[in-house]
């Protein structure tokens, strides 16, 4: 019964306009000016922006520049956050989601509860909550270890104790989200396989391996996914506990880009790392995605 | 009975991890009912010994540079305005783009979807420049519009409008109702569930937000709470953990609130994203 007259085709129009509209000026139009700013020597107090074609991209891969180990430092210590955090992220997630499904169901809201809560605030009061822990002579750990009659541990001022701090936040921070994501992903796990698992002898562990995992990967790389584009984003917990350091340590490649783009006002050489940063996202995205399809093709 | 004794330890297991989630936030509630000069010295004390209010009243009290009462309206001003955008024009598409005879249908639905892909990194600074050179800094505007354009509602509408049942608005429309009417009586009160998903997710995601106002706010009075509070921490009340932890705890109190009475339709909603 659709009619296809143009005249119902353009009041329909009228539903995807304002979405098209917004998606337009404030996603593709940024996108491409983006681009155009990264192809020009674009100084904020500079009125002429000269044409540079490539030259911004190539200097960040010519490690006479500056550009390049700014770039390359930062992507090396947003890498180091990426490669603790991630698998933490994940496996620590499904071991809560594994532990709430086995308690009573009684209690699974109210631990679930307490294990979601610091999700629900922002990135700087977790830092702020997280300081006066790590603080390294009234924070609550050291006095805690003073009382043991253990040193004091420097957790903000060295490494690798100020990368342990900030995983640590970040996973009390953000872990529940994903141990909910699992806990539904368990939730629809079928009994019957249970069942038949446990007809054939299976005890808890290989129950785990050969019904659990497998039903549940789809979960794991959308997690994985998720959890690694996350910590590529990484910026308020360095820039608030540890200002990038002990020296430039923890000093990540968002960090950089700012710095670059708003405090050096250099928006071109900004602009032009912002892209390469987010094509190298892209890229391990993508990787990520093909490499579990592949394993899953295999396995049939 | 060996079932019995390993639930016990479960549950113990469980209270103990608890304590990693909770007691941080109850370290901060402990230190904002301490005097400063306890709240240094050592010795843990999870209870304050001498109970005060001083930090509350001075946090709250809001000198020139402490607007906390404007901080938190700037963010739920932010909050709440960007969600109804984002909740209106994303209905509107999905219908649209579920429902109805829009042109170039597929096309406009695999680019919204392939949206998704384009990390937030590559926008933020080409867009800090057109509000820029617009004038629009340090105003609602850029702390409100940029976050409309994204396509995650308009996925999650997508698929809730697609699973509704055709026959009621076909029936509808053979009583003569049309295409608006349609969608406001028929096709919103079905998707409810997800819009209020919707709704806590956006919501949450414009509060706490913290680059963004960051770069683009630069008036104490145009601040949300997130970054006050993150520019107070930095700035005067550094050396007083309990004035900080005062204005932590009564920034953190309504989300929590928020958090825990949504949190049932919000975990409903992760399940209803389609991620299994």
């Amino acid at each position: 019964m659709q009619r296809t007259s143009w005249k119902s085709k353009a009041t329909s129009s009228l539903f995807v306009l304002p979405y098209l509209l917004l998606f337009t000026v404030f996603l593709i139009a940024p996108i491409v000016y983006g681009v155009w700013i990264s192809m020009h020597d674009w100084d904020l107090l500079n009125p002429v922006n000269e044409f540079v074609g490539l030259k911004n991209y190539l200097n960040i891969f010519d490690s006479d520049s500056y550009l390049h180990n700014l770039f390359f430092e930062g992507l090396k210590n947003t890498f180091l956050f990426v490669l603790f955090s991630v698998p933490l992220l994940v496996a620590v997630g499904l071991g809560l989601a594994l532990l709430l499904n086995a308690l009573p169901k009684k209690l699974t809201g109210f631990f679930r509860t307490a294990y979601f809560i610091p999700y629900s605030v922002s990135v700087s009061i977790v830092a702020i909550i997280w300081l006066w822990i790590f603080d390294t002579n009234s924070g609550l750990i050291n006095q805690y270890f003073q009382k043991a009659g253990l040193s004091a541990i420097p957790w903000l001022t060295d490494i690798p104790w100020a990368w342990v701090s900030i995983i640590i936040a970040t996973l009390w921070w953000t872990i529940g989200f994903n141990m909910v994501i699992f806990t539904n992903a368990l939730n629809e796990v079928s009994e019957e396989l249970y069942e038949a698992g446990s007809l054939d002898g299976a005890n808890r562990w290989q129950t785990f391996i050969h019904i659990t995992l497998p039903t549940i990967k789809p979960t794991m790389l959308f997690v994985t996914l998720t959890s690694t584009i996350a910590s590529f984003n990484i910026y308020g917990q360095p820039y608030l506990m540890t200002r990038g350091g002990p020296g430039t340590s923890t000093q990540v490649l968002l960090m950089n880009i700012v710095e670059e783009g708003f405090n050096q006002r250099q928006l071109g050489n900004a602009a032009a790392m912002s892209i390469l940063m987010a094509l190298i996202m892209i890229i391990i995205s993508l990787v990520q995605f093909r490499l579990t399809r592949e394993k899953k093709e295999a396995m049939k | 009975m060996r079932k019995k004794g390993f639930t016990i330890a479960l549950v113990t297991i469980a209270i103990i991890i608890s304590i990693f989630f909770i007691a941080p936030l109850f370290w901060m509630l402990a230190t904002s009912f301490k005097t400063d000069q306890e709240a240094f010295t050592s010795g843990i004390k999870w209870i304050p010994e001498i109970f005060t209010l001083e930090n509350y009243t001075f946090s709250l009290s809001g000198g020139s540079d402490t607007p906390v009462f404007t901080w938190m309206s700037n963010s739920l001003i932010v909050g709440i305005a960007g969600t109804l955008i984002v909740l209106i024009v994303d209905t509107l598409a999905a219908y649209g783009l579920a429902r109805l005879d829009v042109p170039f249908k597929k096309l406009l639905f695999a680019m919204f979807i392939g949206s998704l892909t384009i990390p937030w990194v590559i926008t933020f600074l080409p867009l800090y420049m057109g509000f820029n050179q617009l004038g629009l800094l340090d105003t609602y505007a850029v702390l409100i519009l940029p976050y409309s354009a994204n396509a995650f509602g308009v996925f999650l509408l997508y698929q809730s409008f697609r699973a509704f049942p055709k026959e009621l608005e076909e029936a509808a429309h053979l009583d003569g109702a049309n295409k608006w009417q349609v969608f406001i009586k028929i096709a919103l009160p079905s998707a409810r569930p997800i819009i209020w998903t919707l709704a806590i997710f956006t919501f949450m995601s414009i509060y706490n937000d913290f680059l963004w106002p960051l770069l683009t706010t630069s008036s104490p009075e145009m601040r949300t709470i997130t970054t006050g509070i993150a520019i107070m921490q930095q700035g005067s009340f550094v050396s007083s953990p309990g004035r900080l932890m005062a204005l932590t705890a009564i920034a953190t109190i309504p989300v929590i609130l928020i958090f825990i009475l949504g949190q049932r339709s919000f975990i409903k909603g992760v399940t209803q994203t389609g991620i299994k």
